[in-house]
């Protein structure tokens, strides 16, 4: 009696169709501003040597968004991203050609670092569905173990990447862009492809609308969420393999601020923290304002001190202007 | 899928959760008269504390090297403290660390910020150990005002080197050019100090011009950002770069890399981490200054158990013995190699007797 309540009051809303909403397309009407006063005020924003910059910079903002936009899609929340990039990172440069041991396995390391940066996500996942955690607790705590576990395999030190693959992810070029930026390139399209065209991907919207229908018509909730947050950590390892290459080493440290600046940029790019809504395509997006604003200004020149405020005043900027008031009735 | 009950001695039932309740109890009480025995034993010889910020930089990883050659070298007890950015923490592990030993200790410590070395002394002071303090303090601390306990605080001044490092660069640069520069985070006592050296080589080099200053707080991610933008801004006008650490120098180097100039435009660092002596050896790096953290580390507690010892009386040392400027060494293409096999390859050497021996100037506040 009360399912059939249920249903048929979200049968009497009007279906959330596609409507031609401007909110949605605010992140990318951001973007082009942001280029437009940027050029406006030093043209050398426009040249290709810029914009190879400019996806140097987005390439781990982008794949480690792209995991966490899946997460949030879902309604919930991963903070290990620092931790799991760390911990890959780390485990990297002791499995490549490096200057502290004489490992060199090579492209099979990278598989290994994978599948740690599975490992650590499928904990997240089995930890939050069967032991009831919040996904903010589990993760919170499993940034801390990841960040951990690369210090103590470290010891403070740093290791230096010497292989000639890896650094290739971030010197060598391919129609003018690194290697690196082909990956994530890569890694966007993957998860295109799971966002539209898996059962998965359905699921992950289905959960983030509201879990209790999800539940009640037969998605196998708790597997859902287990796999989300494993692919998620997989996307956080390519992170860490795309942060080593860059700085051509492993330390404890790398990781440092990088969650912040990921969880910006999809929520810069539309992705709801409530939920159901958003698109890894507008993680795209976010990724890119978050960095062209930084590239940008330094090209403008604005001072070091103010920097920071400007960026915090445009993540506020963005939001407001993309969030669907229409829709909400509480703000939390 | 009951609790099956057991017959306890007073007929009560007992719970598989209380026998676990009650392993848990027998296996704490284990432990306990292995804390006590573990200090009972070395109640002849202080303990040796370093408290630093953490473990996950290789600044303070060679610190704490340091301090355990020192500690092993007089055979007493040693305990790395790690505040992780929180002074709170940091102090109250101090405190507790005074308890533990009665006051029967040594501590060096890096405070997390200024105005914890004065609850730090306090506490030591009233215990009856010896402390001595290094980068941070408040001005108007003394040692002189806690006698004996508060022996010594030792700094590095940030002005000669962050000017010698821009003078390394600029010579690199033969005389003219342009520079951009990455500071440290703004409000950082070091980050000013060496920026200020940096502006006063340029001030002498008017034939060198500072294109930008921006800073990067001591992170490689922001450098790389940051130089890339530069690249795009500058681009050929960049000649030399000056950093305000090695991390964020290593990133530049890194950036400069992905454009086909790593090696060509010199950069310079500061804190001569083991990556950056090894970048000097490979010609991309122009030039850094080795603090020598595990001299530090050592160091700090050698002078304190010299004075906890009896060896000198803190009292009666000179105003340039207690609040002393350290001396940095000068990394360059010309002593990397000594450097690296002397330093790094090898343990370092050190005579822990020898504790004026890099004492370089009484330290000045203004």
């Amino acid at each position: 009696m009360t399912l059939d309540a249920s249903i048929s009051s979200q049968a009497a809303k009007p279906a959330p169709r596609r409507r031609w909403r401007i909110a949605s397309w605010a992140p990318l009407i951001v973007l082009v501003l942001l280029c437009g006063l940027i050029t406006l005020i030093n043209p050398n924003f426009l040249t290709f040597g810029n914009m190879v910059r400019i996806s140097q910079a987005a390439m781990i903002p982008l794949v480690l968004g792209l995991g966490a936009t899946f997460i949030i899609l879902m309604g919930s929340i991963d903070l290990s991203v620092e931790g799991g990039l760390t911990l890959s990172a780390v485990i990297l440069s002791m499995l490549v050609l490096n200057g502290a041991n004489s490992n060199t396995f090579g492209l099979f390391g990278v598989l290994i670092v994978l599948l740690v940066g599975a490992g650590v996500g499928f904990a997240n996942g089995v930890i939050h569905v069967r032991l009831k955690i919040p996904s903010f607790m589990v993760t919170l705590g499993m940034w801390f173990v990841g960040v951990g576990a690369a210090n103590a395999l470290l010891g403070g030190m740093a290791i230096r990447i010497n292989d000639p693959m890896i650094r290739g992810l971030a010197i060598e070029r391919f129609l003018g862009f690194p290697w690196g930026v082909w990956l994530a390139l890569f890694c966007l399209l993957v998860a295109l492809v799971i966002q539209n065209y898996t059962r998965l991907g359905r699921y992950i919207y289905a959960l983030g609308g509201g879990e209790d229908l999800a539940a009640l018509s037969g998605i196998p909730v708790g597997r859902v969420r287990i796999l989300t947050f494993t692919l998620a950590g997989v996307f956080y390892a390519v992170g860490g393999v795309l942060a080593a290459a860059q700085l051509g080493l492993g330390n404890a440290q790398i990781g440092n601020g990088r969650l912040f600046t990921t969880v910006t940029a999809v929520v810069v790019g539309g992705t709801a923290l409530s939920g159901g809504q958003g698109s890894v395509l507008q993680t795209l997006v976010g990724v890119l304002i978050v960095v062209v604003l930084s590239n940008g200004m330094v090209l403008m020149g604005v001072p070091p001190s103010v920097q920071i405020g400007v960026q915090g005043l445009m993540i506020i900027a963005a939001v407001a202007l993309s969030i669907d008031r229409k829709r909400m009735r509480i703000v939390k | 899928m009951g609790n099956k009950p057991i017959s306890g001695a007073l007929g009560k039932p007992i719970k598989r959760r209380d026998i676990l309740k009650g392993a848990g109890l027998i296996g704490m009480a284990g432990v306990f008269p292995a804390i006590l025995t573990r200090s009972a034993f070395a109640a002849d010889k202080p303990t040796v504390v370093n408290s630093i910020r953490s473990l996950s930089n290789p600044y303070h990883a060679t610190w704490n090297k340091g301090g355990a050659a020192f500690a092993k070298s007089v055979g007493a007890d040693y305990v790395t403290l790690v505040t992780e950015g929180n002074s709170e923490k940091g102090i109250a592990d101090i405190k507790a660390i005074l308890a533990k030993t009665g006051g029967n200790a040594v501590i060096n410590v890096d405070p997390n910020d200024s105005p914890d070395a004065r609850a730090i002394v306090e506490a030591a002071k009233a215990a009856g150990a010896y402390v001595v303090t290094q980068w941070n303090k408040p001005a108007d601390l003394h040692p002189w005002d806690f006698d004996p306990n508060y022996v010594a605080h030792i700094s590095f001044s940030g002005v000669p080197y962050g000017k010698a490092m821009a003078e390394t660069l600029i010579k690199k640069m033969g005389g003219k050019g342009g520079i951009v520069a990455l500071g440290g985070i703004e409000s950082n006592v070091p980050a000013i100090e060496r920026k200020k050296g940096l502006m006063e080589a340029l001030a002498a080099n008017p034939d060198v011009k500072l294109l930008d200053y921006q800073v990067a707080n001591w992170s490689a991610t922001e450098a790389l950002d940051k130089t890339n933008a530069w690249l795009t801004q500058f681009g050929d006008q960049i000649t030399g770069i000056w950093a305000a650490n090695d991390d964020m120098a290593l990133a530049a180097v890194e950036a400069l890399r992905a454009d086909g100039r790593a090696g060509k435009v010199p950069v310079t660092g500061v804190d001569g981490i083991q990556l950056a002596v090894e970048a000097i050896q490979k010609g991309e790096l122009a030039g850094t200054v080795a603090w020598d953290p595990y001299w530090q580390g050592g160091m700090g507690l050698a002078i304190g158990y010299a004075a906890k010892t009896g060896v000198f009386d803190p009292a009666e040392e000179p105003k340039d013995h207690r609040e002393f400027y350290g001396k940095g060494v000068i990394i360059t293409e010309e002593n990397a190699d000594t450097y690296y096999a002397e330093n790094i390859a090898a343990e370092p050497k050190m005579d822990w007797n020898d504790i004026w021996g890099r004492v370089s100037g009484q330290i000045q506040y203004d």
